[in-house]
Parts: C-alpha cells; sequence; structure tokens
C-alpha cells in the first residue's frame, strides 16, 4: 500500500480547494492508498468540528466520513492556537498535532506529497 | 530528473508564471493537471497552446469544466479523481502545485 500525503493549507470557505482535497483523497482511497492530511495555516479550518455551510459541501462531514474509511487527519497546533482554536474543538478522529511530532513523520514516510494553497 | 506532475488551481488571469513551469521541470518530463478555475485554460485555444509549449501533456478535470459550463479545446485530455490519484501515485515521481 502506498501513501499519499496531502498538506491543505486553504480554508473550508476560502475557495474551492477542500473540495478537491477531498475529492482527491476519497479517489485515494478507493484506489486502495493510505491517506494523511495535514491541515497548515488556514487549512486547519478542516478539521473544526460543527461545521454548517449553507451552499457548500459539508468538508468537515465528508472528511469524517473519510476518516473512518481510514483517513488521517492532523492539524499544526500553533495554526489552532492563532486562530482561537483549542484542543477539544476538533471532531472525532482527528487531531491538533504538530509540525514536528507529525509532519516531520508524514513527508518522511509517504510516497507522494500533494501541497493544495493559494 | 524526476518526472514531475504540476497542479494548476487559479485561472489564467490569476496565474501567469508559464516560465516557473519551464524553470522547475528543467529537463524532466512535465505534465499540468488544471483544476479549479485553471481549467480555464483549456478552454481558450491560445492559453492551452502556451500550456502546451511548457508541458508535453495537459490534463484537465471533468467535474471542475461540467461545474462551470465550459469544454476544453483539442489537445488537452479529460481525467476524473481516480485517474488524477493514478498520474500522482504511479506515473510522476513529484507534485508542484502552482
Amino acid at each position: 500500500m502506498s501513501t499519499m500525503l496531502i498538506q491543505i493549507r486553504s480554508g473550508t470557505m476560502m475557495n474551492m480547494d477542500t473540495n478537491v482535497l477531498v475529492k482527491l483523497s476519497q479517489a485515494a482511497l478507493d484506489r486502495g492508498h493510505a491517506v494523511k492530511v495535514f491541515a497548515y495555516g488556514e487549512g486547519i479550518t478542516a478539521l473544526k468540528d460543527g461545521q454548517e455551510p449553507k451552499r457548500f459541501p459539508n468538508v468537515g462531514e465528508i472528511l469524517q466520513g473519510q476518516i473512518s474509511q481510514g483517513l488521517t487527519l492532523v492539524a499544526c497546533e500553533t495554526c489552532c492556537h492563532a486562530r482561537g482554536i483549542k484542543r477539544g474543538e476538533e471532531f472525532e478522529g482527528s487531531k491538533i498535532g504538530s509540525m514536528t511530532n507529525d509532519l516531520s513523520v508524514f513527508v518522511s514516510e509517504c510516497d507522494r506529497m500533494v501541497t493544495l494553497a493559494r | 530528473m524526476r518526472s514531475k506532475l504540476f497542479l494548476l488551481l487559479k485561472s489564467p488571469r490569476e496565474f501567469s508564471g508559464l516560465e516557473d513551469i519551464a524553470a522547475i521541470a528543467g529537463d524532466a518530463d512535465r505534465a499540468a493537471v488544471l483544476l479549479n478555475d485553471a481549467v480555464l485554460f483549456a478552454a481558450q485555444e491560445n492559453k492551452l497552446e502556451g500550456l502546451l509549449q511548457v508541458c508535453t501533456e495537459v490534463f484537465v478535470m471533468k467535474d471542475d469544466l461540467q461545474a462551470r459550463g465550459v469544454d476544453p479545446c483539442s489537445g488537452a485530455v479529460e481525467i476524473d479523481y481516480h485517474r488524477l490519484v493514478d498520474l500522482i501515485m504511479d506515473e510522476y515521481d513529484q507534485t508542484v502545485t502552482l
């Protein structure tokens, strides 16, 4: 099994990058790849619990479904603190982690890395 | 040289750095994938021609074409997300997002 690492740096309501994220991650899971997502900068909004967009796909809900299929989702702690998102506000199955302890390991272990950013 | 797959997310109005693709790729095999508003590169012949001068192949995401109601010009290959996964994981060594 190969591993795809996706770094998402765009927020859920900024543009369509998070839609690319969830479609790409689902297709990779369908193909039998392991998928790890590291949320950085505005991308950390992807794991905020309680997202309720009115006219856009619910990225949080979709990612939660993908976590149940094996996806790993971790956000940068410093980015969360900067935006007032505290540990415990992430939805179940996701994690507020760090670049040092998580992203560095993901990068060293993945087969391919994709960055989604503006 | 490691082959490179360039992921373009911005429209031709927002992104005009085609020379960056040539510079980053060097002598390596390279292709471009057009996602989000970047699919508009495939809808205008002159924009697509410019891209094909720096990339040997140009792939365009079918979902994003349909969402914008545009048809690709000849020369762009329509793909879905499963094909994109194969390009990333099996057919190119690195991805670069611009």
